[in-house]
């Protein structure tokens, strides 16, 4: 099958800054692809590319396997910046999105009543569409972006400033539409919610690609480099154990973390533990992608750098 | 091309089918167009009640008769002159509303001596409705020019303005009659010595074709027709620059963007201004058409003026637009607009600035070097061809227009490149340099 979307050595500069460095990227048709970087890494300028709002400088592009220009129709497109026609009525906002991906007809109106009660937005399609709340706002964009069936959705940020509620019916049609076959490409720069809902995921930094893969075969590239205790008695300290760099206490049980050292190995550390106080439990924890993330950049760009992306994701 | 006018569409719909667009481009024509064809000849209607009542005289015997005389002269001149109009004139329902307030019977008024009486009883009787008004001739007035004394003439306050004048002339005139006859002249032979004849001015062109000199065919339909141009483009263009900010600032140009390209979403905005432009062309032409018909002077704007000035329109229309549409892109505030529509405005500027000069010499050098100089080249020719005095060689007209069209194509091409920049660009405004950077770049 092909894939939905594929990028090959694609460059774009603004001036003297380099969005985008050399790309190539594959995302399996059918697949929910997280697409993971901090704010400026590159990602929204790479979406745009691939919606063919900016061309690229170099490179190819192909989308549902042909040129990104002629796919426009197939594709649903949330932008990270939210655009709405304040002074529309709702109806008349969702229709004229709708006519322009080039859906028409009776059944257009039918099908936007019923997405309306999909989103929990009964009763509003005869309101301006500023009469809505924020949220509500957020729901009708998604709506607007899905309308026409795409077969390939591209979700730039989603769920900011949604409420929790909202954001569980939008997760939630989001799963749904991907049990549908949809190929859907979710950029986040909060790389937890993307560990929630996506099965691949393809993560930038400064414009270039640092991982791409299934989340189970990314963690499974890194070695685990945290070990989750539980004591028996909560005074017990793992600190002094050769190899442990820090300890984090991570409930009042007194569940800690213990952060190895870079030259540590693992199950030295892990019998050591057991040796210093009676536990419980303690095993290897996988790695977030918060730590894969840090430690490419720590990689690539140096310790600093690393620092800073940690800051980064921490105010996220 | 369906999704260019599905743009196109909701830009015409959301401008000219709102209250505020309904009112001003289409009910105030219609209200003007209501003011030439009814409200004005009923006013003018109303204001034709004949002069009633009596008016006694104080003066001597030959006085009284004059004024009575010139009263009667009075409204048979008038119907002589209106009786020698043309048809085309008679028939129009201004014109004759006019008319009819002229040549209708002016005045229905017993004129009486009101020799020995005082003035102070005569106005008791003035106030006490039993004269409509009284006129006081002294007789050294007859007789000399340098007298001292006055010719008065006394009303009610409610007396009309009209009929003041009419009453205040015929006494004047009755003097002026008086003393000339006590000299052994006669006054009417006089007055038709002296009517000054009008004067017919024939232009004579190069070919020897003769057309009749008409001051406002000169001067005032030319800046109707260039007038009627700025409003209908410059109306509809801003609308285009405010449309395009307000989808920007909304952050909607993405969303359209990626179903659209910014081709197609130029295209479509323009043409949807278009029609907003031809709606208001439609209803400011007919309110003007409506004021030339009104005043039988419909025949000052032959159909190959109408024909040109459609040609024209399509021109400024698409250069103004453009215009308008690159600025809009440009910006992120209609007030960072309006820092870079200064320049652009003062060039626009410049055909009324020159309208005088053009006026004058239609067929000079500055008027010629404007005709081929993209953006002013509509303005200025519409001001040419429509003088109707010095007629425009006809291979300045096909210059004009072949210039004309170039410069929309190569003007929708550069608009084209810094709306496909401009629209996705956020912050601080571009500077000139910068767009032309676009332009390079687009």
């Amino acid at each position: 099958m092909n894939p939905a979307i594929e990028l090959q050595s694609v460059c774009k500069s603004y001036g003297d800054n380099h969005a985008v460095k050399n790309l190539d990227l594959t995302i399996p048709t059918g697949s929910l692809c997280g697409f993971l970087g901090p704010n400026g890494a590159g990602k929204s300028t790479t979406i745009r590319m691939i919606m063919s709002i900016i061309h690229a400088d170099s490179g190819s592009i192909d989308v549902l396997g042909t040129k990104a220009l002629l796919a426009k129709d197939r594709i649903g497109y949330l932008p990270e910046e939210r655009g709405i026609y304040r002074k529309m009525k709702v109806g008349a906002y969702i229709q004229y999105i709708a006519n322009l991906k080039g859906l028409r007809g009776a059944p257009l109106k039918k099908q936007i009543t019923d997405w309306l009660e999909r989103i929990e937005l009964p009763e509003v399609q005869h309101k301006k569409c500023e009469e809505l709340s924020k949220g509500m706002q957020q729901k009708v964009q998604f709506l607007a972006s899905i309308i026409h069936n795409p077969e390939l959705i591209i979700l730039d940020e989603p769920f900011t400033g949604l409420d929790p509620v909202n954001a569980k019916v939008i997760g939630k049609i989001i799963d749904e539409l991907h049990h549908e076959g949809k190929t859907i490409l979710f950029s986040t720069h909060v790389l937890p919610q993307a560990e929630q809902i996506c099965n691949r995921i393809v993560m930038i930094d400064q414009g270039t690609k640092v991982l791409d893969g299934t989340i189970e075969s990314i963690r499974d590239q890194f070695d685990p480099r945290t070990i989750e205790v539980e004591p028996v008695e909560r005074s017990a300290d793992f600190s002094k154990i050769q190899g442990v760099s820090n300890t984090t206490a991570i409930d009042k049980n007194g569940k800690v973390l213990l952060r190895l050292e870079e030259h540590a190995i693992p199950s030295d550390v892990l019998q050591a533990v057991v040796t210093t106080a009676p536990v419980l439990g303690a095993q290897l924890v996988k790695p977030t992608l918060d730590e894969i993330f840090i430690e490419q950049v720590a990689q690539r760009r140096g310790t600093q750098a690393a620092e800073k992306a940690r800051e980064d994701l921490a105010h996220a | 091309m369906r999704k260019t006018l599905t743009v196109a569409w909701r830009e015409f719909r959301h401008t000219a089918m709102t209250k505020a667009f309904l009112f001003g481009a289409i009910i105030m024509p219609i209200l003007m167009m209501g003011l030439f064809i009814v409200v004005i000849p009923l006013m003018m209607e109303s204001n034709n009640t004949p002069l009633q009542g009596k008016i006694a005289v104080v003066g001597s015997i030959d006085v009284i008769e004059e004024i009575k005389q010139q009263l009667t002269i009075g409204d048979t001149e008038i119907q002589e002159i209106t009786a020698q109009l043309p048809e085309v004139i008679t028939n129009d329902p201004i014109a004759n509303a006019m008319l009819n307030n002229t040549s209708g019977k002016a005045t229905d008024v017993e004129i009486v001596s009101a020799e020995g009486e005082t003035v102070d009883a005569l106005k008791q009787l003035v106030q006490a409705e039993e004269l409509a008004g009284f006129i006081v001739v002294p007789e050294s007035l007859l007789i000399s020019t340098d007298s001292e004394e006055r010719l008065e003439v006394f009303i009610p306050s409610s007396f009309s303005p009209n009929h003041t004048d009419i009453l205040s002339s015929a006494a004047a005139r009755a003097v002026v009659d008086i003393r000339l006859e006590r000299l052994g002249h006669i006054p009417k032979k006089i007055r038709a010595l002296t009517r000054r004849p009008r004067t017919f001015a024939t232009r004579i062109s190069d070919d020897g074709a003769e057309a009749e000199d008409n001051e406002v065919a000169r001067k005032i339909i030319p800046m109707a027709f260039m007038m009627l141009l700025w409003i209908a483009t410059f109306t509809s263009g801003n609308y285009l620059l405010t449309t395009t900010i307000e989808e920007k600032a909304n952050k909607v140009m993405e969303v359209l963007l990626s179903a659209i390209s910014p081709m197609q979403l130029l295209a479509g905005k323009i043409l949807g201004q278009a029609g907003v432009s031809a709606v208001i062309l439609g209803m400011y032409g007919s309110a003007a058409i409506a004021g030339l018909v009104a005043f039988a002077m419909m025949d000052l704007v032959p159909m190959m003026h109408l024909t040109l000035f459609g040609v024209y329109f399509i021109i400024a229309y698409f250069m103004i637009a453009t215009i308008m549409a690159a600025v809009g892109s440009a910006v992120t505030e209609l007030r960072d607009a309006q820092s870079l529509m200064g320049p652009i405005m003062l060039i626009l500027i410049i055909p009324m600035a020159l309208w005088p000069v053009l006026a004058e010499h239609p067929n000079g050098l500055i008027a010629t070097i404007t005709s081929f100089t993209p953006p002013l080249l509509p303005f200025v020719m519409i001001l040419r061809v429509t003088a109707s005095t010095e007629p425009v060689a006809l291979w300045q007209i096909i210059l004009s227009i072949v210039i004309g069209f170039a410069s929309v194509v190569a003007m929708v091409w550069m608009c084209a490149r810094i709306f496909r920049i401009g629209v996705l660009m956020q912050g601080k405004p571009p500077n000139v340099l910068q767009l032309v950077r676009w332009i390079r770049q687009g």
